[in-house]
């Protein structure tokens, strides 16, 4: 039985059938970080939405299917295969990043240095006209409104009257669906939706080829809606998922419009240790951001004019390869190689649970061509001798400098940094408490999970009922 | 002399305005402290000198009454909460605009359009600039309750409660009954949609103002109703994320005919006098 992966986006997003953790990289925190992830990549071009889902499928191929609720029939032409690599190129793109830099010796001044840490289809073979069975539609209510064969993989596009004769369909017809499934395909069938139903032919697989993962799917859609149904991968899901959405528009920035849109912090010094740790590092900037948002905020990563004429930066610094014509058009975007047209790029990072996100992501296109990168750097301190005069007020400057990057540390990922007073008092960038335990590296400070949040919360309501208090006073004193 | 003085305060702070003042600062250092808003100082400071400005320059050649730079505070931390703006200019234009609307669009002594509602729409219209962020508030349930406690202690010094309930009653039975009744989603998905700050901020702050709503209530009721209507059919069909602030800029002028239709006396700021007929 094919255990269905029910949800727009996520062929990754279940548990048991997801990648092991991968490690971190060195100086950019991609989405590898993440254990329950996904990628999708989302064009806006006016009502026209192109959604590729990254399939990192790594089960079984015969078990693999997938059903995404689409707002309408899909042409074949609107169902594409892509190459998996445009996600790593867009990924290691927008990544968020460190750069380092390097005091120079103030006895002995040699040039500037700077230096920025760099880390580093053929047409379907059939196509068939749409065809309705008879039986389908007395048994279970369901309709099949086109049925495609696209390279390896088998497309149905259906449309349901209940959730329960979808779900009977499906079963009848070999998927295996979570139990909670049927309870929320029925909005999506009341708001007309169609089922647009993937399963691989091992026929036309080809095990051997792209590395042996199944190739992302690229979908045209027309609608006013404009955002990605997560709550269908929900479905059978307890814990968090992490969804990486790249974004192109013409216009600017897309933020969400039914949870708010945070960025990143950005522009902090941290300790140069951070920079073989910088995985651990991000992965915990971004839980502590998390919490203290309240766990229901999405967040930018990234935000940058990608346009291939465009005469500016494409990257400060350049984590990857700028995506150019070529990649933006792999991506889904028609207009990339049209003069005069801007493509804005937006990355943000939504980790979801079932309490904290009732609704799917509604999203829109804003004027906001402000770009943005989540960016952390540390600096190396001066090398050689630095015994004249000079030299030991520098070496104060950097112990105050240390502590600072420190504190930073600590505020940005919770981390206990008791551990690290070498790094101040000896200027040395050993962890002591690395080299001991090297699974315990950085102890994480439990604190309390929306410890940060609270406080200006707390403030804000406090003054709100101070405010109230005043006023129930002024509203007495008018009716007496 | 204290006495004196202390009566002539508590007479001046009967004006709702001030409360308003005080609420609306206190949802922007929310916004900017805890919300995570990026915090442009100098752009809030633009919109503020430029609304107060234009509010002396129009009082100068008109009334010659200064009573109103209240209005354009109040218009001011509006533009502040609500408008996203790429550059000051935008913002700045905004602000003159919405104040200047006061002054020039008026039928019968009134105005047309919600001054702060006008400067947005002008800016997103003519700019290319602006835009609204409906998700910036988030849907905090501590949120639902704090803006509505407060937005009810506003409304009930400036007398205009029915606004608010009715259009939340339309615009959330409707909902619910879409949502919850026919579609099949969980409650929580109402709660929601209900909760999200920006929906509470116009129901209590935005169509609670006494200048551009109809002056009798039953047209008010009619009014804020039409308003639930219009907004649950331009969310929940058309798909429009900012449909409440167009629907607001659409009714300006049909009010006068709600006006034309039930006859009241017209809201006065200010003084005892008008609060105690509520």
């Amino acid at each position: 039985m094919k255990k269905v992966i029910f949800t727009l986006m996520a062929v990754t997003s279940f548990g048991q059938l997801v990648q092991a953790f991968c490690g971190f990289y060195v100086a950019k925190a991609g989405a590898e970080l993440y254990n329950n992830k996904s990628e999708v990549i989302l064009v806006r071009d006016g009502k026209n939405t192109t959604i590729t889902m990254s399939n990192d499928f790594a089960g079984d191929v015969k078990d693999f299917a997938m059903v995404v609720p689409v707002p309408n029939v899909l042409d074949r032409n609107d169902i594409q295969i892509v190459d998996r690599s445009i996600f790593q190129m867009l990924d290691a793109y927008s990544a968020p990043r460190l750069v380092e830099y390097f005091d120079q010796n103030p006895c002995t001044p040699p040039p500037v240095e700077y230096d920025e840490e760099m880390e580093l289809d053929d047409v379907a073979t059939t196509s068939m006209a749409k065809r309705s069975v008879l039986k389908n539609k007395a048994m279970y209510r369901v309709t099949i409104e086109a049925q495609y064969k696209v390279e390896e993989y088998d497309i149905i596009l259906l449309s349901a009257n209940d959730g329960g004769g979808l779900k009977r369909w499906l079963t009848d017809n070999g998927y295996q669906i979570p139990s909670k499934a049927e309870k929320v395909l029925e909005p999506y069938i009341k708001s007309g939706l169609k089922f647009f139903v993937v399963k691989v032919d091992l026929n036309r697989y080809n095990p051997l080829a792209n590395g042996g993962f199944l190739r992302p799917l690229q979908i045209k859609v027309k609608s006013d809606k404009f955002m990605l149904p997560i709550r269908l991968g929900m479905a059978n899901s307890k814990g968090e998922q992490d969804m990486i959405v790249y974004a192109f528009s013409k216009k600017g920035r897309v933020e969400c419009t039914n949870y708010r849109t945070v960025k990143m912090p950005t522009g902090k010094m941290v300790p140069t240790f951070v920079k073989p740790n910088f995985g651990n590092f991000y992965a915990d900037v971004f839980r502590n951001a998390y919490s203290r948002q309240g766990g229901d905020a999405v967040f930018l990563e990234y935000a940058w004019n990608v346009t291939p004429s465009f005469s500016g930066m494409k990257c400060d610094p350049c984590v990857g390869n700028p995506p150019y014509t070529k990649e933006i058009m792999m991506a889904g975007v028609p207009w990339a190689n049209q003069n005069g047209v801007t493509t804005f790029f937006t990355r943000l990072h939504v980790r979801y649970t079932l309490d904290k996100f009732p609704e799917d992501l509604f999203f829109q296109e804003t004027p906001n061509t402000e770009m943005y990168q989540a960016r952390y750097i540390i600096t190396h301190p001066a090398a050689g001798d630095l015994s004249c005069a000079a030299g030991k007020t520098y070496t104060e400057k950097l112990k105050l400098r240390r502590k600072q990057e420190l504190s930073q540390l600590a505020t940005l990922t919770q981390w206990d940094t008791e551990d690290f007073y070498d790094y101040v008092a000896n200027g040395t960038d050993k962890v002591k408490s690395i080299e001991e335990d090297e699974e315990n590296a950085f102890p994480i400070l439990k604190l309390d999970n929306e410890g940060g949040g609270m406080l200006p919360k707390g403030v804000f309501g406090f003054t709100l009922v101070l405010l109230l208090l005043y006023s129930l006073k002024r509203v007495r004193v008018r009716f007496t | 002399m204290i006495q004196k003085a202390l009566s002539n305060f508590n007479q001046e702070t009967e004006d709702p305005r001030y409360f308003q003042i005080l609420y609306l600062g206190a949802f922007l250092l929310y916004g900017v402290s805890y919300l995570g808003w990026d915090v442009d100082a100098f752009k809030y400071g633009a919109v503020f000198l430029s609304a107060i400005a234009t509010q002396l320059a129009f009082s100068y050649f008109t009334t010659k009454r200064y009573s109103s730079l209240k209005s354009a505070l109040i218009t001011a931390l509006g533009l502040c909460l609500l408008l996203k703006t790429g550059s000051v200019q935008t913002a700045v234009l905004a602000s003159i605009l919405a104040i200047a609307t006061k002054f020039i669009v008026k039928y019968k002594n009134k105005h047309i359009f919600n001054p702060a509602n006008i400067g947005i729409i002008v800016a997103i219209l003519v700019t290319n600039d602006a835009w609204v962020s409906p998700g910036q508030w988030g849907s905090d349930v501590l949120m639902w309750f704090l803006v509505g406690a407060a937005g009810l202690m506003m409304i009930l010094k400036v007398g205009r409660i029915d606004t608010s309930i009715t259009f939340l009653m339309v615009f959330g039975g409707l909902l619910f009954f879409r949502q919850v009744i026919y579609l099949g989603w969980e409650p929580a998905v109402w709660l929601h949609k209900m909760s999200n700050g920006t929906l509470l901020l116009f129901a209590f702050f935005m169509i609670t103002d006494p200048m551009t709503t109809p002056n009798h209530k039953r047209a008010r009721i009619l009014w804020s109703a039409a308003l639930g209507v219009a907004l649950f059919i331009a969310s929940g069909f058309f798909y429009i994320q900012t449909a409440a602030i167009w629907l607001l800029f659409a009714i300006g002028p049909i009010t006068p005919l709600f006006d034309r239709l039930f006859v009241a006396e017209k809201f006065e700021w200010n003084t005892t006098k008008t609060v105690k007929t509520t």
